[in-house]
């Protein structure tokens, strides 16, 4: 479904990912670990074409995704994405966040599209919260809106950067869950994070990224007990001493 | 002491120009609104040539005075006074709009832009529907400043007998033969607009401030 295949991105002289090889099927989960700088976020940003990839070759749905003649807004209508800072438009009603690109995209009318909003916020637990603006609502609620937001489209692919690092601890959990539930229900997602428990208990796969390089690929209990690399281990001890 | 007598018997003259300022002010500030909105959002465009033409006409227009803007737009076209006057305000002042709207648009989070595109928007729907909203609340107070400028600007008119305030107060002084009166009216009129104007600005500044 996402393949990756050969693929370099540069920034000017500096190379931000090296020879990256990766397939994701669908259906599948998988979870992007790494140190800071490693290149994790931009991975997935190639993935939705917010970053542009300068050589190898990128298909999503065998759609290259960095070629000229693709129409690029038809292709993130099938993608999802959920920011680490939401990026909720504060201007706006959480159900006007969420009707918008159906309407305006996807052309559905105002009913059509309030009907599905409210389904979402349902299933992200907000429904109460429909009428308020983003600033009214807390962390935890404003990224369940905001994945509410991406699924209003009906993607089949979710992208998460980081979803639930800005957030206070005991919001952490809300957001998870709802995660979670999307894992079960086959949605294919790519998830960039360093939430053990949600990796090891949705997680189809885990990519540890180092300097721009994927260094391993496993399964999550497999990773997590026994990781080959020397840097992944390394990563481990730092992330769970902290 | 003033001599109140140069108001009441040219009271007409004076508000017929009041008139024409407000109006030319009015009508200079939608132009310069519209078409500096268009030079920022060309500015900040992905599009090489776009950005470059927008970037020529602020660099070039915020260069030259303004007198001579309007000198321009009163000879290049077969305009009356006021029309190329107005005309001449609004490709002056949208200059400055545009680099008030292009950093109203620069503060509005990247992110804004990515997770409106990631949903499948267009680069124009994305900037219409979401960033410029956002944008314009943070640009309104450098917006009402430059409205302030243009009420003042506009006495500008009165070089190519654009008929405004400035240009009544000329006519009057050159029939009365007194002028040092006749202007401190005529400035007195500019202070009626603008006063309430920079109170209004500073007003919208203080609610805005606090809305954040
Ligand atoms: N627009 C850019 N221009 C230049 N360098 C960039 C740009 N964006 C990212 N980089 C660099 O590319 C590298 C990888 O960045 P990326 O954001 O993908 O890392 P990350 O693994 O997501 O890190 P973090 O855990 O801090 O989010 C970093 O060294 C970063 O400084
Ligand atoms: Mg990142």
């Amino acid at each position: 479904m996402i393949v990756f295949n050969q693929v370099n991105k540069f920034y000017g002289d500096f190379q931000v990912l090296k020879d990256i090889n990766l397939t994701i099927n669908q259906g599948e989960v998988v979870v992007v670990i790494g140190p800071s700088g490693s290149g994790k976020s931009t991975l997935l940003r190639c993935i939705n074409h917010l970053e542009t990839i300068s050589d190898g070759t990128l298909t999503v749905n065998g759609i290259s995704v960095g070629d000229k003649k693709t129409d690029i807004n038809k292709l993130r209508r099938n993608i999802g994405m959920v920011f680490q800072h939401f990026y909720l438009y504060p201007h706006k009603t959480v159900l006007e966040n969420i009707t918008l690109a159906p309407m305006k995209v996807l052309g559905q009318s105002e009913k059509e599209a309030k009907d599905t909003a409210r389904q979402y916020l349902e299933k992200v637990g907000i429904l109460d919260k429909a009428e308020s603006y983003p600033s009214q609502l807390s962390g935890g609620q404003q990224q369940r809106v905001a994945i509410a937001r991406g699924l209003a489209m009906k993607p089949e692919i979710m992208l998460f950067d980081e979803p639930t690092s800005a957030l206070d601890p005991e919001m952490i959990g809300e957001v998870l869950d709802v995660m979670k539930t999307l894992a079960r229900e086959g949605m294919t997602m790519v998830v960039v994070t360093h939430e053990m428990g949600f990796a090891r208990e949705v997680a189809d796969r885990i990519v540890f990224m180092d300097a721009g390089r994927i260094l391993e690929e496993a399964v999550p209990a497999e990773f997590y007990e026994n990781p080959r690399e020397e840097r992944a281990r390394l990563f481990l001890s730092r992330i769970l001493n902290h | 002491m003033l001599d109140f007598s140069i108001l009441t018997t040219n009271m007409d003259s004076f508000l017929e120009g009041l008139k024409i300022t407000i109006i030319a002010s009015l009508i200079a500030l939608l132009g310069s609104f519209i078409l500096g909105t268009l030079l920022a959002v060309m500015r900040i465009s992905p599009f090489k040539p776009l950005n470059w033409l927008g970037t020529a006409y602020v660099e070039f227009i915020r260069n030259i005075p303004v007198l001579v803007i309007v000198f321009f737009a009163y000879l290049a076209g077969n305009f009356g006074g006021m029309t190329a006057g107005t005309i001449g305000l609004t490709i002056y002042t949208a200059a400055f709009i545009a680099e008030a709207i292009r950093a109203g648009i620069m503060s509005v989070p990247k992110g804004q832009m990515e997770a409106a595109r990631s949903t499948g928007l267009t680069y124009g729907q994305a900037m219409r529907i979401v960033i410029l909203p956002q944008a314009i609340k943070i640009v309104i107070p450098p917006l009402g400043n430059q409205f302030i400028n243009l009420v003042k600007n506009s006495s500008l008119l009165a070089v190519v007998a654009g008929g405004d305030l400035m240009y009544q107060g000329d006519l009057i002084s050159a029939k009365t033969y007194v002028t040092f009166d006749t202007y401190v009216f005529v400035a007195l009129f500019y202070l009626i607009l603008t006063i309430p104007l920079s109170l209004g600005v500073g007003y919208l500044e203080k609610r805005l401030a606090r809305s954040n």
